[in-house]
């Protein structure tokens, strides 16, 4: 195929993907999806290759192939919605609800993180959970029709709002089918399955031509995850051989009885991440660019959990620090980043009236040749915050203080960016559930570069355990200060 | 109307351009930019014959070139004490998913000049009183004002302003309620500092070009702004930010005053420059507004034409990626060295360059260049010219369908309306990939967004924050624009005001996204209105000509490329109306 139809093909796929990605946002009613635009949207082909996506949140990108595969397992018939959440069949963690309809050239897929899904606790990421089931409701692929949704959302915290992000959710599932429609109309069905081929074919040869340009060899690393129930180990080699990389997580502690656990999908994300970084950040997403990753992760360990082991963290917290490990093996020949913030500091405030879920941005690592950002989302996410007029406008709390924190940023040639306080007063009695990393450990320097300032979570000023489920009372204050990032380099 | 003379002048990066109608003859100039805009304005003015002006309308980049080189005045931010982060807060993403440190622009106010102020308002009214005392000293020409739910109750913001002003009598104060009465402080607080770090720029110029009018016998300038209305001179000064999109905004407003003399109530603006392209949708004779923008990476919540910028044009740079696929722009060859073809010291291939190995180009442009096809082919090396032109045809295909089919539009109802140096030279392929029928290029192509300024209308926007139940909205005017959202929505769609407007927002929402849900509760979040006052009529025409592609064309200021299969002749006003033909 000549490259200039590949190009215009490939430009109206991504536009469709990004035009879905906008009608889900723009009709949400959640903050988290509305606000912090917590979701993604692709495309497939019919074999369940990831043709192109909406570029939001990095954890969701390599982790909707799984989605796509347990659908299509179950024979949909086009234009009829699939619905899942099950990290054991195609999901990530239970209130990431993928929804997923066939087109004329093979897949549309819509990932929301919804504001609850009817687990323990409101928010349905409890930090004490030990099974899947109290965090929520596990949702096999299944049919989406009005019937399915009524029961879904019966079963779990503001049903109406539920209702309204799943409708978000379909309304771009019809505009994917009627503009992948147009587009075959306009172009051919088979010129534009030719392009698709082409354009996961070139994805690859991009990052294929980039990993050979990268030295061969075997490097290792671990680090420790800060578990209620005491450290876990992540272990990570990863030999480049080639044009391809192999990552893997032997060695690992064995999946535990809390929620830092992930299905191999996400951890598959994590590592994508960290060689979309070193090789082709430019690249639009596709999943040609991951074709030369292969990761690897015993069954039953904590990378690689089976049920019915809770993952509510691991999507977030373990996630961001496997990007960390693999970092740190490939730092041993390659100019890497200094660690980030290495956690997402979920934080949920709620009640059976009101959910309100935030994730705090950071301080991410100096870099080899620039100083880290402050204040922003490090790795796997990169959902915006929540405005303070739009969260005390929605539910009963109050923001105190929102600020960078000073003097959080490891020192360095290129000094790590700085964390942020954000301190938000309950108006009236609610639940506070925390799950966060890097309380106890700093996120590391680079080549001589300081350490940066491990986070703090305060109730009242009181300090609180990284993982932490409290009732709070109407006036109460909780304080969450997020890590700053590691220097990279000696200081000047 | 009794206006016989119609003065436009619009001063763009390179060039500044004139437009003069005087009983429907319209008389066009070009002069090189130079440092001082006002000197520029008077020569372009001279150019033109300007005489005896009755009014004068100016479209400036003085705003825009100040954000984006960050020359404006020394700012400062104040808010409540406990946000004062906010600008560098940002709204948390990073500026590159996977560049970890890739830095976003800095914000217009250091740390250091961003200060707060104790009290505080919440969404139910005061929380702890304002305590003006409480400010600290300022060292700045300009101050930015923006407090946390000011846009449901400004009074404590507006207290804060007087006192800094009366404090600071010489400094540029700038309240958020008075740019940007809108929820989402971050969005607001960077309206606000934009506009207050601009305006000591553009009212130093501003003052400095009525002086200048007055010395050389032109009346004071009608100001463009960004909404595609003009402002007065002093009310251009005051607020510098509603002027970001005043170049831009003019040639939409000549697109569609073209389009209508014409008869086409429908149609897209394309706008082809140098180093890149603006387009617009038109529809039924208006041009399609938005309320916010970014615009050198900082969020502009303000009333602006709908303009989508691709940053490709005629000197943007081929170039082959590592994966083998051909890549134009975003880099260009700008005006020095220019493409290759100038003979000016470029070598690396630009869409022009392809342009005239095709014979799409005469053998000079104005100016006098002589177009060298030699080093063109040098240049290109083994690259297929047309391969070069499917491809910025496809980034400009795509931001036709931004503006068009993203927006619910079919683009075959609309006409094409090609202008800016390299348009017409790309227009017809476009209309064939969209499905269009007509390409409308006007005769002055070339200074489109002058003649814009000549037919815009004086135009002041108000909006009205609510963000309540419609039901308690109590009576809204009869004209303007409501923004409604269900009740839990974040973004709005913008509805005609007047009888049966809850109906019609779930008809949009039908149209938009596919359901409506009467049953839900409705939520008004804005009023928009607008005092408009006409444009005088202006009448303009030009020399008939009829053609038939394939076959170039040369216009004031710019190129037409007719195809095979296109064809055309001008009408009554001098536009070439071209048509495939069956």
């Amino acid at each position: 195929m000549i490259p200039v139809e590949l190009q215009v093909i490939g430009a109206s796929l991504r536009a469709i993907a990004e035009e879905m990605g906008a009608v889900l946002i723009r009709s949400a009613f959640s903050a988290n999806i509305k606000e912090r635009r917590d979701c993604s949207t692709a495309l497939f082909d019919e074999q369940g290759r990831m043709v192109t996506q909406a570029e939001h949140i990095p954890v969701h990108l390599g982790a909707m192939p799984e989605a796509v595969a347990a659908v299509r397992a179950c024979g949909p018939e086009p234009g009829e919605p699939w619905i899942l959440n099950d990290p054991y069949a195609g999901g990530t963690h239970l209130p990431d609800l993928t929804i997923v309809t066939r087109t004329g050239l093979g897949f549309a897929v819509t990932r929301a993180h919804h504001a609850d899904v009817g687990g323990s606790e409101p928010g349905s990421l409890p930090s004490g959970s030990r099974s899947l089931a109290e965090e929520g409701v596990v949702i096999p692929p299944t049919r989406l029709d009005e019937a399915a949704i009524e029961r879904l959302v019966s079963q779990m915290r503001n049903p109406d709002e539920r209702r309204g992000d799943l409708r978000a959710q379909l309304s771009a599932h019809r505009l994917a089918d009627r503009r992948v429609s147009e587009l075959c109309g306009r172009r051919g069905r088979e010129r534009v399955v030719a392009a698709m081929d082409e354009l996961l074919a070139y994805s690859e040869r991009v990052v294929r031509k980039a990993l050979h340009e990268l030295p061969d060899g075997r490097w290792e690393a671990t680090d420790l995850l800060e578990a209620p129930d005491g450290p876990l180990e992540l272990q990570a080699a990863v030999t480049i051989a080639g044009d391809g990389i192999e990552i893997d997580f032997s060695g690992t502690s064995a999946q535990h009885a809390g929620n830092l656990n992930c299905p191999l999908a996400v951890t598959r994300s994590a590592c994508f991440y960290v060689v979309r970084c070193l090789t082709a950040p430019d690249l639009p997403a596709s999943g040609g660019a991951f074709a030369p990753v292969d990761v690897r992760a015993p069954e039953g360990c904590l990378v690689n959990a089976l049920p019915p082991a809770a993952v509510a963290a691991g999507n977030t917290e373990t996630s961001s620090r496997i990007v960390d490990v693999v970092f740190s093996a490939l730092g041993h020949a390659l100019p890497v980043p200094a660690q980030g913030q290495g956690t997402m500091n979920n934080v949920v405030l709620g009640s059976e009236r009101f959910t309100y879920y935030e994730t705090i941005g950071g301080g991410q690592g100096g870099c080899p040749d620039a100083d880290g950002p402050s204040a922003v989302h490090v790795a796997m996410s990169n959902t915006l915050n929540t405005p303070v007029e739009a969260l005390e406008l929605a539910y009963p709390l109050r923001v105190e203080r929102y600020a960078l924190r000073d003097g959080s940023g490891g020192a360095g040639l290129h000094p790590g960016g700085e964390g942020v306080v954000r301190e938000i007063r309950a108006l009236e009695a609610c639940r506070l559930s925390l799950l966060t990393q890097r309380r106890s450990t700093a996120p590391a320097g680079a080549e001589g570069g300081s350490a940066g300032r491990p986070g703090r979570n305060l109730l009242n000023g009181e300090e609180l355990p990284a993982f932490a489920t409290r009732d709070l009372a109407a006036g109460d204050l909780l304080r969450i200060e997020t890590p700053g990032g590691g220097g990279w380099g000696e200081p000047a | 109307m009794g206006v016989v003379h119609a003065l436009g002048i619009d001063v763009g990066g390179t060039f500044t351009d004139a437009v003069l109608v005087s009983d429907g003859a319209v008389r066009t100039a070009k002069v090189p930019t130079a440092a001082r805009q006002e000197e520029s304005v008077l020569a372009a003015a001279a150019a033109v014959g300007a005489d005896a002006v009755d009014r004068f309308t100016h479209g400036t980049t003085i705003a825009t070139n100040a954000l984006l080189e960050r020359r404006g005045a020394r700012t400062a931010f104040v808010t409540n004490d406990g946000f004062e982060h906010l600008l560098h807060l940002r709204r948390q993403t990073r500026a590159h998913l996977y560049r970890p440190c890739a830095e976003h622009p800095a914000p217009l106010v250091p740390l250091e000049r961003c200060l707060g102020v104790r009290g505080r308002i919440g969404p139910e009214g005061e929380l702890d009183p304002l305590d003006p005392s409480s400010l600290p000293d300022l060292d700045a020409e300009a101050v930015a004002v923006c407090l946390l739910f000011s846009f449901r109750d400004p009074r404590p913001e507006r207290e804060l302003a007087e006192e800094i002003r009366r404090r600071h009598p010489q400094a540029h104060v700038v309240a958020s309620h008075e740019v940007a009465p809108e929820f989402r402080e971050y969005e607001r607080a960077s309206t606000t500092v934009a506009d207050a770090y601009l305006g000591p720029v553009l009212s130093r110029y501003l003052l400095a070009l009525e002086a200048a009018c007055g010395g050389a016998g032109l009346p004071a300038p009608l100001v463009m702004r960004s909404s595609g209305g003009l402002a007065t001179l002093d009310e251009a000064a005051a607020h510098a930010s509603f002027a970001l999109l005043s170049g831009p905004a003019a040639g939409v407003v000549g697109a569609a005053r073209i389009a209508a003399l014409a008869g086409f109530e429908n149609a897209l603006a394309f706008d082809m420059g140098g180093t890149s392209t603006d387009v617009c949708a038109i529809t039924n004779g208006v041009a399609r507004r938005e309320h916010e923008r970014l615009v050198g990476g900082f969020p502009i919540r303000l009333p602006t034409l709908a303009v989508h910028t691709v940053g490709a044009g005629g000197g943007s740079i081929v170039s082959v990626d590592a994966g083998g696929a051909l890549r134009v722009g975003p880099e260009s060859a700008g005006a020095h060295p220019g493409p290759a073809c100038y003979g000016r010291g470029g070598t690396r291939a630009t869409v022009t360059d392809a342009n005239l190995l095709l014979g799409r180009l005469p053998p000079t442009l104005p100016g006098a260049i002589e177009l060298d096809h030699d080093a063109a082919r040098r240049a290109l090396g083994g690259l297929d010219p047309e391969g070069v032109i499917d491809v910025v045809n496809a980034e400009m295909t795509r931001a036709l369908r931004v503006v068009s089919v993203e927006q619910g539009l079919d683009p075959r109802d609309f006409a094409l309306v090609a202008f800016g140096g390299a348009g017409p030279l790309h227009a017809c392929a476009l209309a064939e990939e969209l499905g269009m029928e007509t390409v409308l290029v006007p005769s002055a192509a070339g200074v489109l967004s002058a003649f814009g300024l000549v037919a815009a209308d004086e135009r002041r926007d108000e909006v009205r924050s609510f963000v309540v139940p419609l039901e308690d909205a109590g009576e809204l005017p009869g004209e303007g624009e409501a923004d409604l959202r269900y009740v839990g929505q974040s973004f709005e769609l913008t509805v005609s005001l007047g009888p049966g407007l809850a109906a019609r927002f779930h008809e949009a929402h039908e149209a938009r996204y596919g359901y409506a849900d009467p049953h839900r509760a409705l939520e008004l979040v804005a009023v928009r209105t607008a005092e408009v006052r006409p444009a005088p009529e202006v009448d303009v025409s030009g020399p008939a000509l009829s053609v038939a592609g394939p076959t170039a064309l040369e216009l004031e200021g710019a190129t037409a490329w007719i195809p095979p299969g296109w064809a055309g002749e001008t009408e009554d006003h001098g536009t070439l109306v071209l048509r495939r033909s069956a």
